[in-house]
């Protein structure tokens, strides 16, 4: 198969007539149906939930989703989940206030210290972002327990050879908040945010900057007018992929709120339908669906920038 | 990192469709940019103003503490404009502002006579610190006489110090105890040292900490409480005083040297507000981790390394009792033959071309294969939470960036290239939750005597009745096959009578598998392909497979969802860097008469291998961590569980802190190499 995929239409150099070119030119377009059949089966799981979510509780466990008619499409599926007992209305508000601040302020945080790191020079600043960035290696897990315990408790510690307890952080009542959720993001953002962003403001003209200087303005004239403006693609592709990186994170929203109910969003509710398994599962695609749309609907709206905001967001560690 | 930046600059233009072309202009991008913003906040303000009234008290919190932090920021940055335009006024302020907090600290915790109750009582000792420290800037910042200095600076401050010693509640009044004195000496050896390893006179350093040492120890040392209101009184005025006569030996600095302060200043400013978060939520908490990871459940007891032990002595997570199955399973003898022809064919090739295996060589083929069946052999015969990880390493990263370079490569310069890879990168934007429900409809297996509703078992039930069944479908998939076959075989002579061996192996490997398949279909061999079982009279009955709850192959159903995900990811990249290529390099390989197989192999591959090395070494650090598939799919029953998901149930729902930390601290561990590696790499092109 691979030697005859890399061929190219241009490339055909056997043209001829009669059974043997007939067959050489089927061979030759094997690659586009191999193509085109990877692209169906990956369509299909989407399409199938697309089709189930509108299809009632008898209709999905009778037949597969391939076999709908007209008569079975209903949207009773769509009204009952979000009345009041499965909430999904709520969770998609706790989602957004998750999501929203989660995106705002890594960005206002991270383009301060982008542009400190690439325009304020100071000493131990080569040194300083590398370990910055280095910390994009810290996996999420090893900051969960004593990020919880904090939240939970506050952060306590004890002085050495004084034998004192000072309270470094006051017990908040964040436990179990959408705040303690964002916060959560918003730190993790930062070490990823700094270095996307250092990437863009540090191949800004210098010529800019030091015009700027003469003529007077501050640093933060020159952030502000100069910096935040030109920035702009950059910024935006951070901001798609941190909204549907925490719109579609489940791990830390279920470390911090998963007892909730009150404060859960929409990844943990679908899980949770998911978890009592048979009684509600019909409601699972329109849940589903309701979920991926907003991410469906950034992905084809702001194609380019998803791209870009997904690929440099790879490296988050 | 850099050269992904670089790729995707390079593939946007015409990578995916986009409805916004590029318009280059930044001031119409600026404004797009701050629409879209403006509207989310809106959106936020309004769903949770509106909405629910609890949200309306964690909005009105948020905001305002938001609010506070930018006020706070720009404040700043005002201040120290006036570094460089008004030094007076700059000391004036910041030594005012620093006399006020440290003021309103102790009266806000009313350690002081005459605070607490009432907003009055609690700001008068502020302001009187605030205006006292102010007056001692203007000083410093007016005069430059070593005398006036002096005296102004420790007598101002001293004074300050001396006045909140007096007030201070009896509750909080030291005792006298010699510890005081070593630890301020300690202090002030520290500071002395610190001094000495940045190249300033020693003295400074051992002044500042002195100043810091001596209430440090002289309160925080000794018992609070016992002492008496003279004692007090000195302790609480001497730091003071010392802290005093170090700003006093600072001269006024000059146009250059308040340059230099509002540079560094505007550092901090900048830079500070990243770095405390960055602490706070990453730097503290993984320190905290690994040390909690050495003691027991309940974080009391040291326990040093028992718990990676017990996670290594658990059969759950490293069980290894079955390994002589390995070689008598099914895996095992495909891969054996693949390898045994890979020998063969990779000893004929050495003669000819002085190398066992090469980039698309004949030999190339069997070994890759022959290697993935020999890992599955591997994989399903040893158990355990460590080897499913690895599993899950070895099959999500090569199938998905295997299947992403094929799809790159099929889609180049295809028709409808946009929508086919428009549609495979589509799953990137659904929630790992979201594409676990998918698939778990994908897989839902029913009842023999139902329907099959899950398209995976309807395929798979329905592939069992056609091959047992004799009707119309039945022989024309045959016949289909049957072609095919005769196809791959006349492929395959002809290659063995041109004496072209290398154009024999992929047709005879193909041929082989394929007629294999034909044998069972027809159930020459055997009862049939396919989901089903011979009924009591021989009639057809579903034999449905459960994908999700079959060990050990429901491992690798759950790496499909995760494969479903990911290659739209490795596709992009790889197609970006298959499209950077230069075209000169492909023409000149073709005008030496190069064919398209070999131009990919020897030319195309080789120029996109440091992508591939991005894209590899970004799916491993991903898929280590992978947990959210197996949590909402079977939690870690069925023998799948994986590393992250037992992390999260030993520490939060078994409530066994340390074995979750040390589990934890095990992911982090194996993750640390590659992305060392990434960071490295970063810097380099950076």
């Amino acid at each position: 198969m691979t030697d005859i995929a890399l061929s190219r239409p241009d490339g055909d150099q056997d043209r001829g007539s009669g059974a043997g070119a007939a067959i050489y030119r089927f061979m030759r377009s094997i690659p586009v149906w191999v193509l085109w059949l990877i692209v169906i089966f990956w369509s299909l799981p989407t399409v199938g939930l697309f089709v189930s979510s509108f299809r009632d509780r008898d209709a999905q466990r009778a037949t597969g989703w391939w076999k709908v008619r007209p008569d079975q499409l209903t949207l009773d599926n769509y009204q009952t989940i979000f009345e009041a007992n499965t909430g999904l209305g709520k969770s998609l508000l706790n989602s957004m206030a998750i999501a929203i601040p989660a995106t705002l302020i890594p960005i206002a945080i991270a383009s301060f210290a982008a542009y400190g790191f690439a325009w304020i020079d100071f000493k131990g600043r080569r040194w300083l972002f590398i370990a910055t960035v280095s910390l994009l290696a810290i996996p999420l897990q090893v900051a969960l327990i004593p990020l919880l315990q904090m939240f939970n408790l506050g952060a306590h510690f004890t002085l050495p050879i004084l034998d004192k307890t000072i309270t470094v952080v006051p017990d908040l009542d964040l436990a179990n908040t959408t705040t303690a959720v964002w916060l959560t993001h918003t730190g993790f953002a930062l070490p990823f945010a700094i270095f996307l962003l250092h990437n863009y403001i540090s191949g800004l003209p210098k010529d800019l900057f030091e015009a700027a200087r003469i003529d007077g303005a501050d640093h933060f004239t020159v952030f502000w007018r100069l910096v935040l403006p030109l920035s702009v693609p950059v910024l935006a592709a951070f901001a798609i992929f941190q909204f549907l990186w925490t719109w579609n994170d489940f791990l830390i929203a279920n470390t911090m709120v998963g007892t909730n109910a009150d404060a859960r969003p929409t990844t943990i509710l679908i899980a949770n339908l998911a978890g009592d398994f048979g009684r509600n599962e019909f409601l699972l695609p329109a849940a589903a669906f309701v979920q991926a749309f907003v991410p469906l609907v950034v992905f084809f709206a702001l194609q380019r920038y998803f791209v870009r905001g997904i690929l440099a967001g790879s490296v988050k560690g | 990192m850099g050269a992904s930046v670089e790729i995707m600059e390079i593939g946007e233009t015409e990578d995916v469709a986009d409805p916004f072309k590029p318009t280059g202009d930044p001031a119409s991008m600026a404004k797009y940019f701050r629409v879209i913003m403006w509207a989310l906040v809106a959106l936020f303000v309004v769903v949770l103003l509106v909405a629910y009234s609890k949200a309306r008290t964690t909005a009105v919190t948020v905001i305002i503490a938001v609010g506070a932090s930018a006020a706070v920021w720009i404040a700043a940055n005002l201040l120290f404009n006036q570094v460089r335009r008004n030094w007076v006024l700059f000391n004036v302020i910041s030594y005012g502002v620093i006399g006020f907090l440290v003021g309103a600290v102790l009266s806000g915790n009313e350690l002081l006579e005459g605070t607490g109750g009432g907003f009055f009582n609690w700001v008068w000792f502020p302001l009187i610190a605030g205006a006292g420290a102010a007056a001692v800037g203007f000083v410093l910042a007016r005069f430059s006489e070593p005398t006036i200095r002096l005296v102004v600076a420790a007598g101002g401050l001293g004074g300050l110090g001396l006045l909140a010693g007096l007030l201070l509640r009896p509750a909080y009044q030291p005792e006298v105890s010699p510890g005081v004195f070593a630890y301020a000496a300690g202090a002030a050896i520290v500071g002395a040292l610190l001094s000495l390893l940045f190249k300033h006179a020693w003295w400074h350093g051992a002044l500042l900490g002195l100043a810091l040492g001596w209430p440090l120890g002289a309160f925080g040392y000794a018992d609070l409480g016992d002492g008496n209101a003279a004692w007090a009184a000195i302790a609480a005025a001497i730091g003071p005083t010392l802290l005093g006569v170090r700003v006093s030996l600072a001269p006024i600095p000059d146009t250059v040297r308040r340059n230099l302060i509002d540079q560094r200043s505007r550092a901090v400013i900048f830079i500070a507000p990243a770095l405390l978060f960055i602490f706070a939520t990453l730097v503290v908490p993984t320190i905290r981790t690994i040390y909690l990871s050495f003691f027991s459940d309940n974080s009391e007891d040291y326990v040093g390394l028992a718990n990676y032990k017990d996670t290594f002595d658990d059969p759950n997570s490293w069980d290894t009792s079955n390994w002589k199955d390995m070689f008598f399973s099914f895996p095992m003898t495909v891969a054996i033959v693949l390898l045994a022809i890979f020998v063969v064919i990779g000893i004929s090739q050495k003669r000819r071309t002085g190398k066992v295996v090469e980039l698309g060589s004949p030999s190339m083929f069997p070994l890759v294969i022959g290697g993935l069946f020999l890992s599955f052999a591997v994989f399903t015969v040893l158990r355990g939470t460590i080897i499913n990880n690895l599993w899950w390493v070895a099959v999500v990263t090569g199938l998905s960036t295997g299947l992403g370079l094929a799809v790159a490569v099929l889609a180049d310069r295809a028709r409808g290239e946009r929508i086919a890879k428009s549609i495979i990168f589509m799953p990137m934007a659904i929630s790992l939750v979201g594409a676990s429900v998918i698939w778990r409809f994908m897989y839902v297996a029913r009842d023999s005597t139902k329907q099959q509703t899950g398209v995976m078992n309807a395929l798979w039930v329905g592939l069992g009745r056609l091959s047992t069944g004799s009707g119309f479908w039945t022989w024309l998939v045959g016949i289909v096959l049957t072609i095919a076959f005769i196809g791959l075989v006349a492929l395959l002579g002809q290659a063995l009578v041109r004496r072209n061996w290398g154009k024999a192996v992929v047709p005879g490997v193909a041929a082989l598998l394929l007629g294999w398949f034909l044998i069972r279909y027809f159930a020459i061999v055997g009862g049939g392909v396919g989901g089903q079982v011979s009924g009591p009279d021989g009639q057809f009955v579903g034999n449905p497979v459960n994908f999700v709850q079959e060990p050990p192959y429901n491992n690798f159903w759950l790496m499909v969802v995760l494969i479903w995900i990911q290659t739209g990811f490795s596709m992009v990249i790889l197609s970006a860097a298959i499209k950077a290529v230069p075209t000169e390099f492909i023409e000149a390989a073709r005008v030496d008469g190069a064919t398209d197989s070999q131009i990919f192999w020897r030319v195309t591959l080789p120029q996109i291998a440091p992508t591939i090395g991005v894209v590899v070494t970004t799916l491993i650090v991903l898929v280590m961590k992978v947990y959210d598939i197996v949590k909402v799919m079977t939690n870690g029953n069925f023998g799948t569980q994986v590393l992250a998901n037992d992390m999260f149930q030993q520490a939060f729902q078994f409530g066994n802190v340390g074995r979750g930390a040390s589990l934890a601290v095990l992911i982090f561990v194996s993750v640390l190499p590659v992305m060392i590696y990434n960071i490295r790499k970063m810097q380099r092109e950076a």
